[in-house]
């Protein structure tokens, strides 16, 4: 009898239970399958399609007053998580508090911050717009993304309402100034589906020496490509010296599997300085130069450091955000790389220089050098465009288009960039004397997880502090712990011969869309089997990878920019 | 279940009776076969993307045909360089497992069999299943401590004694070895459950026979527990069969690297790549279709030829 009562028990609790289960399923399912198809869409078309018929004053008097909703609205904001140590939570610290507050005040606008891993940004987003999750501004380096969801109809045009609200727009519109908003507005169809961020600083990518090890052996900071693969001998030779019993884990030089940006100085020097803005526009796709007809000897001399010993064995093996490789910098195994040009400064107490002070000694520090000439004998490097940053996008899901307009111009506002990046005086930085700002070391809620906050200010790459002398006079102060005269070279040497990007803007490539990961991949393989095959192979090794890269995707954008460029400018080799 | 939908099938008198004491079971029944619908079969409508031009923002009902009469996606894939790379290397790593990786629990399970003490060998078995439960990600970190270049222990030591170390993950062949090798160890054990029981099932009787008859170890096991333990063996190749075009997503996609890409990249990491990273629906739906088909192929012939042998197949 027990047995029986309880065997009844059991059943109906389950039927229960799958009775509760089936009913919240049933009503979640169309939720979450509706709004793609129903409402989202009349959402998405709503401001374009009123909008344009109406003059500016009428259509924002119906919504906002004094720059203000009548009813509270809601937004979502995507902020990427670096993961730092000890960095404070991405989605609640001193900074969202302050953009939280401002946003309501100002514009009676709820803002909630959604957080993407920064190493796998592109991946992320491309989930969670999928899935229609997708915060209501998205923010990605990657605008071949934008595209590919702007071609299924995923993304919102944004052409019509960034001029329709310009007046409530004006600290957006003067911080961008037309050049980077308009920077996507397809030439034929008019259509705008991203903004660009700016980049107040252009400098990007430096190499670092170790100068205890080149005072160690007696070495001078080396000039030449020759002399700085000299100084990689040295090092490899005199691990002994230089590292005692940990040395079998020198590195000389130390890259990533993503060669392409790891050894960006080495591959620009290879590179025709009078290179055609259509020849290198046309292999432009790719960032990292892969099919630009010069980057094929700029690895061979990478193949050969690799097979004589002077790289380290095992950079493939460690994926995107893996931390080993700045581990082994830290802990003082390497002697040289290249990367951002303030990578050694990040992080503060955290950064590279800071741990290697720390576990090496008093005069362990990585400097600044510059090496690398080309044929013509300039340090060519290229710099960012300071256009055409982060791209920041509504996806169709986006139901409050004007209050995230609003956000982006709240957050364009010079003082809240000034401070998202600078923070309170006396927790995140000092005012010295002579006016400029140093950053100094925060804890807890004020720390910046990135340098500068961009995280935040999505819209400004780079010190700015909402005027531009005052950036220019604080930029070297800009780093905890770090010697502002190692910063002031590194700024120096980064913007040395650097080359600027120049935008040509032919509207959109349809050979670009849903291809952009699929070739970085593929760019990368190219690289890292290259990097490591013996020296009999690289050709073969080099010429079959590349031709793979073509084969899926290259060749036909490679086919569709010349095409373009020939509509656009004909038989011209230079932008007019 | 068999005997049950026997009598069950009988006339609607004793189905009621039937029904009335044993409601509870199918009541219980009722939330896994709620699961595979929910999870199984609904999301069967989205195969239709295979043949349409999708969208994020329209219904699928609404979506056009795709080209070549809805073929458009599939003679795409098959023109693609990497899907032939990725179904060749499903292929092979899913028949190299089969191969190394299907005799290794049943040869475990009949070496655990002749063990004479009872708490060595509860010892060894619990140690054994243990890797199962460890996730690849986990396996394939541990591997790269153990086998990377430079820095993985065994390399290590294999440069201390003089020797070149060994590329076990970063070049195409060793790297297959590696895969198939941590695939065994993660998996033998746990595989071997089922064979234990269907050892324990055989009638003791017949071992205490061979004995009298003199039939030494390899005699009785050859007569007597492996003939016991044949179905169970069938039943699960027929599934390993069905599955020779799928396979797990994190097994391969944790041990890739760029260096071994070209026998790495296998179908779930393709789709994964090129469908929700590259979000070509369209085409990654075809290629899933297409690996179940020839899963589906596989899964009846094997079944088909494991009837004509005698065995009981799967149903």
């Amino acid at each position: 009898m027990k047995n029986k009562v309880l065997s009844v028990l059991l059943a109906s609790a389950m039927v229960l239970s799958v009775v509760a289960c089936g009913s919240s399923e049933g009503g979640s399912a169309p939720a979450a399958e509706t709004p793609a198809a129903d409402t989202q869409a009349p959402a998405a078309e709503a401001p374009a399609a009123e909008t344009p018929a109406e003059p500016a004053a009428e259509a924002t008097s119906s919504e906002l007053t004094d720059g203000k909703f009548a009813e509270t609205r809601q937004i979502t904001v995507e902020i990427y998580d670096r993961g730092n140590d000890g960095g404070s939570d991405p989605e609640n610290n001193m900074y969202t508090e302050y953009i939280k507050k401002g946003m309501l005040e100002e514009h009676n606008v709820e803002v909630t911050f959604k957080k993407v891993p920064r190493w796998t940004e592109v991946d992320d987003i491309n989930n969670l717009l999928a899935a229609q999750e997708a915060p209501d501004i998205c923010v990605t380096y990657s605008y071949p993304t934008v595209l590919t969801y702007a071609q299924m109809g995923g993304v919102i045009d944004l052409s019509e309402m960034i001029e329709t609200y310009k007046g409530d727009l004006t600290n957006l519109w003067t911080w961008l100034g037309d050049t980077n908003m308009l920077w996507d507005k397809d030439p034929k169809t008019g259509t705008v589906w991203a903004l660009e961020g700016k980049r107040a600083e252009q400098q990007r990518i430096v190499t670092f020496v170790r100068k205890d090890w080149l005072d160690k052996l007696g070495l001078s900071v080396p000039t030449t490509t020759q002399e700085f693969e000299d100084m990689l001998i040295a090092f490899r030779d005199n691990a002994d010296t230089l590292l005692g019993s940990d040395a079998s884990k020198m590195v000389p030089f130390s890259a990533s599997y993503d060669i392409g940006w790891r050894a960006s100085n080495i591959i620009t020097s290879y590179m025709d300085p009078n290179i055609t803005d259509k020849e290198y526009y046309i292999n432009g796709f790719d960032d990292r130069m892969v099919t630009q007809a010069s980057t094929k000897e700029a690895v061979r001399l990478l193949n050969k450091w690799y097979n004589a010993g002077l790289m380290w064995k095992d950079f493939v093996l460690y994926g995107s955000g893996d931390t080993t490789e700045d581990d082994m910098i830290k802990a003082g195994y390497v002697g040289a790389f290249q990367h951002n040009w303030d990578y050694v400064f990040r992080n503060g107490e955290d950064s590279i220089n800071a741990n290697l002070k720390r576990n090496v000694g008093e005069d362990a520090v990585f400097i600044p050098v510059d090496c690398f000439k080309n044929s013509a004998g300039k340090y060519s490097k290229w710099l960012y465009s300071s256009a055409g940053d982060r791209k920041i996008f509504f996806p169709t899901t986006n139901d409050e288009p004007l209050a995230s307009l609003l956000y982006l111009d709240f957050i364009s506002k010079p003082e809240t960039i000034k401070y998202l990046q600078a923070g309170d005086e006396g927790v995140t930085h000092e005012v010295l004397d002579s006016g400029a700002i140093q950053i100094i070391a925060a804890t807890g809620d004020a720390i910046q997880n990135s340098g500068k906050n961009i995280d935040y200010t999505i819209t400004c790459n780079g010190t700015y502090f909402g005027d531009e002398a005052l950036a220019a006079l604080s930029l070297a102060y800009g780093y905890a712990e770090a010697d502002p005269e190692l910063v002031d070279q590194a700024n120096k040497i980064a913007m040395a011969d650097g080359l600027e990007p120049k935008n040509v803007n032919v509207g959109e490539i349809t050979a670009e869309a849903g291809v952009g990961d699929t070739l970085s991949a593929k760019r990368d393989q190219i690289y890292d089997n290259a990097v490591v095959a013996s020296e009999a192979d690289f050709d073969s090794v080099w010429d079959s990878y590349l031709a793979d890269y073509l084969s899926s995707g290259g060749q036909a954008i490679i086919d569709e920019r010349a095409e373009k460029w020939a509509e656009y400018f004909g038989d011209a080799d230079m932008l007019p | 279940m068999g005997k049950k939908s026997q009598t069950s099938s009988g006339n609607s008198k004793s189905f009621g009776v039937y029904m009335k004491r044993y409601w509870q079971l199918y009541a219980m029944l009722f939330l896994p076969l709620l699961y595979l619908t929910i999870f199984k079969y609904a999301p069967m409508v989205y195969v239709q993307i295979a043949f349409k031009k999708y969208s994020l923002v329209k219904s699928i009902w609404e979506l056009p045909l795709a080209d070549n009469h809805g073929f458009e996606f599939f003679i795409k894939a098959f023109k693609n360089n990497d899907f032939k790379y990725a179904l060749r290397n499903t292929l092979t790593l899913n028949l190299l497992d089969l191969l190394f990786g299907f005799p290794a629990p049943i040869i475990f399970a009949l070496i655990l069999n002749e063990l004479c003490f009872k708490h060595y060998k509860k010892v060894v078995q619990t140690i054994a299943y243990m890797p199962h439960f460890l996730s690849w990600v986990i396996i394939y970190s541990l591997a790269l401590q153990l086998l990377a270049p430079t820095d993985g222990l065994v390399n290590m030591v294999i440069s201390k004694m003089g020797f070149d170390p060994i590329p076990f993950l970063n070049d195409g062949k060793h790297w297959i070895g590696s895969y198939i090798g941590f695939g065994i160890w993660q998996n033998f054990g746990w595989g071997s459950i089922v064979y234990l029981a269907a050892i324990a099932g055989i009638n003791p009787e017949l071992y205490e026979a061979a004995s009298v008859d003199g039939a030494g170890r390899f005699r009785k096991m050859w007569h007597i527990t492996l003939p016991g333990i044949k179905p169970t063996i069938v039943v699960l190749l027929i599934m390993s069969l069905g599955n020779i075009l799928g396979g797990g997503f994190d097994r391969p996609f944790a041990f890739q690297n760029n260096l071994v890409m070209r026998v790495a990249d296998v179908i779930a990491t393709f789709v994964y790549r090129v469908g929700i990273k590259g979000l070509q629906f369209s085409l990654t739906t075809a290629v899933g279709l297409f690996q179940s088909v020839v899963g589906i192929f596989f899964l009846l012939m094997a079944n088909f030829i494991s009837r004509k042998l005698g065995e009981r197949g799967i149903w």
